[in-house]
């Protein structure tokens, strides 16, 4: 298949899997996942990085007008796509320039859970803490933002492992 | 010149970067005025349109839970009916227009918790309008746009909602910490007044939001602490969150009199 219809594809399955199930599921009173991230973290490492800023910020844009969150969204992901190249360079030799894609077989599994790990600890606390956006709340902050973290990540990463089976067979 | 925009290309994503973030903590600070937060959100034509579609789509499974509470207003409205016929009801119902809503969007595990409604300006809503359910008070609007609303609950950190003991004239401030959707805290009642579990809470009439006497909630249980001068209440919020299917929205007819008035005397 086409690999920039691939990435359209995926953009609007992960917002619409975003908006109409997970916003609306509950998770042990006030935990929320965040999947849609995983649209950035996988364009490929040699787009130009400006774009990815860009797609990150239509991506952040999209949340934010469905969650009505102004902007937490939107701040998070695009810091989420300017980090993302240095991520990149610690799970990769040449910095990501000798994949083709990112994939749990193009990274080995060691490698994802660490790229997909940091992107999504750093995406989550930029997220929460600006949502909360009051100190003396912060060890809530931290904990909702920690547990979220770990949901969001077990998601992506089941996601990721089930994508990466269909291709195998 | 040349050495300049040499600059600008060599660090480009950066710029780029820092451009976006502008724009995005921009959103995020102006959030925090009033009344301009017009720009994205989701009562903007084409997602409240795509929530509401949604909400249609799963709407028929909680039919049987809606019938039932719209049977239960209907006797609550039928009794009441019958049983004012003084003046001064007759007065308040003139003043308040009751203006029903359904809800396309809900939240309320977020630290900042947003409803979504299917009406909007055409309907005659407008910004800062009390919203209600017939169990007590559900927030204020926030955005307006043609056909859509956007709601601030009590579940927000940016929500002050002013009330009162429907025992005594006690007022104080009700805010939320965004622990339990169940629970907000009630703040700035004197350690003098007497109150005990189960006292409940209504809406006083000093914002011209709500009308006098709208149930909130009731109490959870309170703490006094010696070194200072206030109680800390939990309040237990009479408006089960989780399930929300209609609103009303409450629109004072004579705000805009009182408005005047009060502004005269300032100056």
């Amino acid at each position: 298949m086409n690999k920039t219809l691939t990435h359209i594809i995926r953009f609007f399955s992960l917002v619409a899997f975003q908006v109409f199930f997970l916003n609306n599921v509950q998770i042990s009173g006030y935990l929320n996942p965040y999947v849609y991230i995983l649209f950035i973290m996988l364009l490929p490492p040699k787009l130009p990085k400006a774009m990815v800023l860009i797609l990150g910020f239509g991506m952040g844009l999209t949340m934010d007008i469905f969650a009505d969150s102004y902007g937490i969204h939107t701040a998070a992901t695009v810091l989420l796509a300017y980090i993302r190249p240095n991520i990149l360079a610690l799970v990769s030799i040449k910095g990501g320039e000798d994949l083709e894609a990112i994939s749990i077989k193009q990274l080995r599994f060691g490698r994802f859970f660490t790229y997909t790990g940091l992107l999504c600890l750093i995406h989550h606390f930029t997220l929460f803490y600006l949502e909360a956006f009051r100190l003396n709340e912060f060890i809530d902050t931290f904990g909702r933002a920690f547990f979220s973290t770990i949901i969001s990540l077990s998601l992506i990463l089941l996601m990721e492992s089930l994508r990466s089976n269909k291709n195998k067979r | 010149m040349r050495n300049l925009i040499a600059f600008f290309i060599r660090h480009h994503v950066f710029f780029v970067f820092f451009l976006l973030e502008i724009i995005a903590v921009g959103m995020l600070i102006q959030s925090h005025y009033y009344q301009a937060s017009r720009f994205a959100s989701s009562s903007s034509a084409w997602s409240g349109q795509m929530l509401e579609g949604y909400n249609n789509s799963t709407e028929y499974f909680s039919l049987k839970e809606i019938n039932q509470l719209l049977a239960e207003e209907n006797a609550r409205l039928k009794t009441m009916r019958t049983s004012t016929k003084s003046d001064s009801i007759v007065f308040t119902n003139n003043q308040y227009q009751y203006i029903s809503a359904k809800v396309i969007k809900n939240s309320y595990n977020k630290r900042n918790n947003y409803l979504s409604l299917n009406k909007g300006s055409l309907h005659g809503l407008e910004n800062g309008m009390g919203v209600c359910t017939q169990q007590g008070v559900v927030g204020i609007i926030r955005d307006v746009s043609e056909h859509y609303a956007t709601v601030m609950s009590i579940l927000n950190k940016n929500t002050v909602i002013s009330t009162r003991f429907s025992k005594s004239n006690h007022f104080g401030e009700l805010h939320w910490d965004g622990k339990s959707a169940d629970f907000a805290q009630l703040q700035s009642i004197e350690k003098y007044v007497q109150i005990s579990v189960g006292d409940s809470l209504v809406t006083n009439s000093y914002s011209s939001i709500f009308p006098e006497g709208i149930p909130i909630g009731t109490i959870n249980r309170f703490e006094r602490e010696s070194t200072e001068n206030f109680y800390s209440i939990e309040v237990d919020l009479s408006v089960d969150y989780r399930n929300i299917d209609f609103v009303y929205v409450i629109k004072d007819m004579l705000k805009e009199e009182r408005k005047t008035l009060e502004k005269n005397q300032i100056e």
